[in-house]
């Protein structure tokens, strides 16, 4: 299991003037595993996400992804080394459609986008995917929609298709069942269960029954440092976490 | 069909018919056929504002440095006493000026939003001094063309450009292409990518796109199209001077796009018809009119939410 | 260059500073507070100066002259802001951009209706008319060192107003959040009104106290505008701070260039600007 490391963080800090919004974090992320993140408001789960996908950079420690460093490179490349992210508040092109908002996303991988003149609708491979990508997620209904006339639970479908949709190998996503219905949120599971098969997940939720459903290592962060990372049975009896975190709501020390 | 609204359409069939007619009319009155064509003119560089301001979402105020920059590089670069051909002079400079807009774009996009609209200013507020202060380029009384260039292609001359009619066409010829290029790019691969960078730029740099390079090249084909209208009018007056890089030169042409209504490119067509017609009329009623052009581009603000082809396609969609 | 001449340019510089802050303070408390790019903020100065030109003209007497233009200016910025600038709030920036040109068109062309395009002048007031010895063969004006110490007044009520006062606390709240203002309990439009109006208020302040120092001519407006814009975009747009410190800059080098390299003094401030913003995107004292 060991030797399939594809994302990894050594040391890896991001300080505010004074404040330690992330204190020395190393992390290994496998692939073919979901690797939930969890931890109260402000443990500093979306700075973690905002340096894996590049838009954060961060005060010091290194970011390694199939060995090589990457930490300091511009967001966009983090893309192309196939490190998609969805976001924590929706984030899409409110103005076309759901399809639209998916071929922008699914474009760069079938064809060239410097390309002035060929019309944008031409290309089948890049609306296929983006009509796949629809599927993935269950908006096969919305697909000529504007994206800002679907409900806010599709917006966040909609979001994390965008993600599939550029065919990432890495996935970070940041609470994409925040604001679901209880419906959409179980396909979603579904979805990450079957999607866990084939790529590395990096899952910001906080829903914690999803949580310890689907992972398969769990880390868990308190004030911007690392407390455990682990099984989801490990992390559930760990003392440290209970006393700080799950240790609060009952059910779950039961559950355990 | 890259024409996608039904008031576009429309509109357009009834700008051509009539545009493609006028010289018919006028053929008598150079005078007014000179007009029209410098409006054509102005056509061309409003839409190419339009271009960046409205679809890219670069709010530039310093867009009249590449009109100014098209009718300098002509005459500075061609011979004085002799008649170059003007397709291949036209190929050289805009070439160049592509260059020049590289260059400059590499330096301005580094900035954005408020910082954007003041560092455009500032770039074509140093040239227009520069151009105003130089000696040998004029100074503030600019450069006279001495021979205006001959048309030929393989040979081949059917354009006379001391001859106001085919200069207007040539005007109407650019317009034209200036239209379709724009429309042609804004439906392209590319332009999905320069329309999803100025709907939501974070977004689309985190689905793997290099925003600035997106940017820098809108940046130069707008240059070079605001370009190619500096040059028509260096050439249908004959000369170039500093004025037609001020300030007030790129003010007036945002007004005309926001007039006709902002990204919609045909709109930029419409406000610049607007803007020049109320002028003329203006001019004509009162030595104080300024004071009506400003009301009536007050009223317009305050009544039309989104120009004039926005209330057209009020009227006529659907 | 001579140590004395040396002193006399900085001197000169930093008064030019000053008067460019006053224009520009009103430009960027408007932009950082109601996020609003004036673009007929020049027009006021010019209203200033043709306010107070007239007026000495009728009465003869510069002191009253002045305080009826300033008040005169306030009620306008009142005016304007009530009638055209609030049915904008919710509009696109272009849109505000678009109505501000228009009021240029308007405002130059009352200028001409109202006082003709013949250049003006008005004299120094008699108290402040002297000149202070410098060194054996020069001097400095009484009014520009008046001028200049009007300048530094205003600068300092207008920080004690921003840091210390009820009003500035509004102000500093409205920046950085309008909801939050509302939750305090009060009116945002009277806020963004008084902000306005005090903005037009220093605009027409520096034409007035310009106005015995330079010729009162057609298109003075646009030109202090330009420079303005320089000013608080190498301050940091919306920081009165900055836009003290980037006048002053502004105000120097253009002085020190004009005499130093007079081909190239036109353009230098936009050098500097351009480098400015190459090295900090966001100006000096970006928020």
């Amino acid at each position: 299991m060991a030797n399939d490391i594809i994302l990894e963080t050594e040391s890896l800090s991001k300080h505010w003037g004074g404040i330690k919004a992330l204190n020395n974090i190393s992390l290994q992320f496998h692939d073919r595993q979901l690797h939930g993140v969890v931890g109260p408001n402000g443990a500093g789960k979306s700075t973690l996400l905002n340096m894996l996908c590049g838009t954060l950079q961060p005060t010091s420690g290194c970011i390694f992804h199939k060995g090589e460093q990457i930490e300091g490179m511009k967001p966009w490349k983090f893309v192309r080394r196939g490190i998609g992210r969805s976001f924590q508040k929706t984030n899409i092109y409110a103005d076309v459609t759901c399809l639209e908002n998916c071929a922008v996303a699914a474009q760069r991988r079938f064809t060239g986008s410097f390309n002035l003149f060929a019309s944008r609708h031409s290309n089948k491979l890049v609306r296929e995917a983006a009509e796949k990508a629809l599927h993935q997620v269950g908006l096969e209904s919305r697909i000529h929609t504007i994206a800002a006339e679907i409900s806010y639970g599709e917006q966040r479908q909609l979001e994390l298709a965008m993600v599939l949709a550029t065919d990432p190998c890495i996935l970070l996503l940041d609470e994409p069942m925040a604001g679901m219905g209880h419906e959409e949120s179980q396909r979603i599971i579904e979805l990450l269960n079957e999607l866990k098969q084939s790529y590395c997940i990096v899952l910001v939720e906080h829903d914690m029954d999803a949580i310890f459903e689907l992972s398969d290592q769990l880390t868990v962060l308190d004030n911007g440092t690392h407390l455990i990372t682990g099984t989801v049975d490990e992390v559930r009896n760990e003392p440290l976490v209970k006393e700080a975190y799950l240790g609060k709501e009952d059910d779950e020390e039961e559950a355990a | 069909m890259i024409f996608e609204k039904r008031t576009e359409r429309i509109f357009l069939a009834i700008f051509f018919t009539i545009a493609l007619c006028i010289p018919l009319f006028l053929e008598a009155n150079s005078f007014f056929v000179g007009k029209v064509t410098t409006i054509l003119i102005l056509a061309v560089f409003v839409m190419s504002l339009d271009f960046l301001v409205g679809r890219v979402g670069l709010v530039t105020l310093g867009h009249a440095l590449f009109y100014g920059l098209g009718g300098y590089l002509f005459v500075i670069l061609t011979p004085e006493y002799e008649a170059v051909n003007f397709w291949v002079y036209a190929f050289y400079i805009l070439g160049l000026n592509a260059l020049i807009a590289l260059v400059i774009g590499a330096v301005v996009l580094r900035t954005s939003g408020i910082y954007f609209i003041m560092i455009t200013l500032a770039i074509s507020q140093m040239a227009y001094y520069y151009f105003f202060d130089s000696l040998e380029f004029g100074g503030n009384d600019g450069l006279f063309i001495f021979m205006k260039p001959e048309t030929s292609i393989f040979g081949l001359s059917f354009l006379n450009l001391d001859n106001p009619t085919h200069f207007y066409y040539l005007a109407l010829l650019a317009v034209l292409v200036t239209l379709l290029a724009i429309k042609v790019i804004l439906r392209s691969r590319f332009g999905r990518i320069v329309e999803a960078s100025r709907l939501n730029p974070e977004r689309t740099e985190a689905l793997g796109y290099n925003i600035f390079a997106f940017r820098l090249i809108s940046y130069v084909i707008g240059s070079t199209l605001a370009a190619y209208a500096g040059l028509l009018f260096a050439l249908q007056y004959g000369y170039v001077n500093p004025q037609f890089m001020t300030w007030e030169m790129s003010g007036t042409a945002l007004v005309m796009a926001i007039l006709g209504g902002m990204g919609t490119i045909y709109g930029a067509i419409l406000g610049t018809i607007t803007y020049e017609g109320l002028l003329y009329l203006f001019e004509h009623m009162t030595q104080d009119w300024m004071l009506l052009m400003g009301s009536a581009i007050i009223l317009m603000v305050l009544l039309l939410r989104k120009g004039l082809a926005g209330y057209l396609e009020k009227l006529l969609e659907k | 260059m001579s140590t004395e001449l040396f002193f006399v340019q900085l001197i000169n510089g930093l008064q030019y500073g000053l008067l460019l802050f006053l224009i520009a303070s009103g430009l960027t408390l408007v932009f950082g507070v109601m996020g609003i790019l004036n673009l007929a903020h020049g027009s006021m100065y010019m209203v200033g100066a043709y306010l107070v030109w007239y007026f000495v003209a009728v009465t003869g007497s510069f002191t009253a002259s002045a305080i009826l233009s300033a008040v005169i200016a306030l009620g306008l910025g009142i005016l304007i802001e009530r009638v055209l600038i609030q049915r904008l709030y919710n509009r696109n920036h272009l849109d505000q951009v678009l109505l501000t040109i228009g009021m240029i068109f308007v405002f130059n062309s009352l200028q001409s209706i109202l006082w003709g395009n013949d250049p003006y002048g008005v004299a120094v007031p008699e108290a402040l008319s002297g000149a202070v010895p410098f060194t054996d063969n020069s001097s400095y004006p009484v009014y520009r060192i008046f001028a200049a110490l009007i300048c530094v007044a205003i600068a300092a009520a207008l920080y004690f107003l921003v840091s210390r006062t009820r009003l500035g606390m509004l102000i500093r709240a409205g920046e950085s959040n309008r909801e939050m203002v509302e939750a305090l309990g009060v009116n945002i439009k009277s806020l963004y009104t008084i902000v306005f109006a005090i903005g037009v208020m220093l605009a027409a302040i520096s034409g007035i106290i310009a106005a015995p120092m330079r010729s009162i001519v057609p298109g003075m407006g646009e030109s202090v505008l330009i420079t303005c814009f320089v000013v608080v975009v190498v301050g940091g747009m919306g920081s009165i701070k900055g836009a003290f410190v980037g006048a002053l800059l502004v105000g120097v080098i253009s002085t020190f260039a004009a005499v130093l390299m007079p081909t190239m003094s036109n353009m230098i401030i936009y050098i500097f600007m351009i480098l400015v913003l190459l090295v900090k995107p966001q100006g000096l004292f970006a928020k």
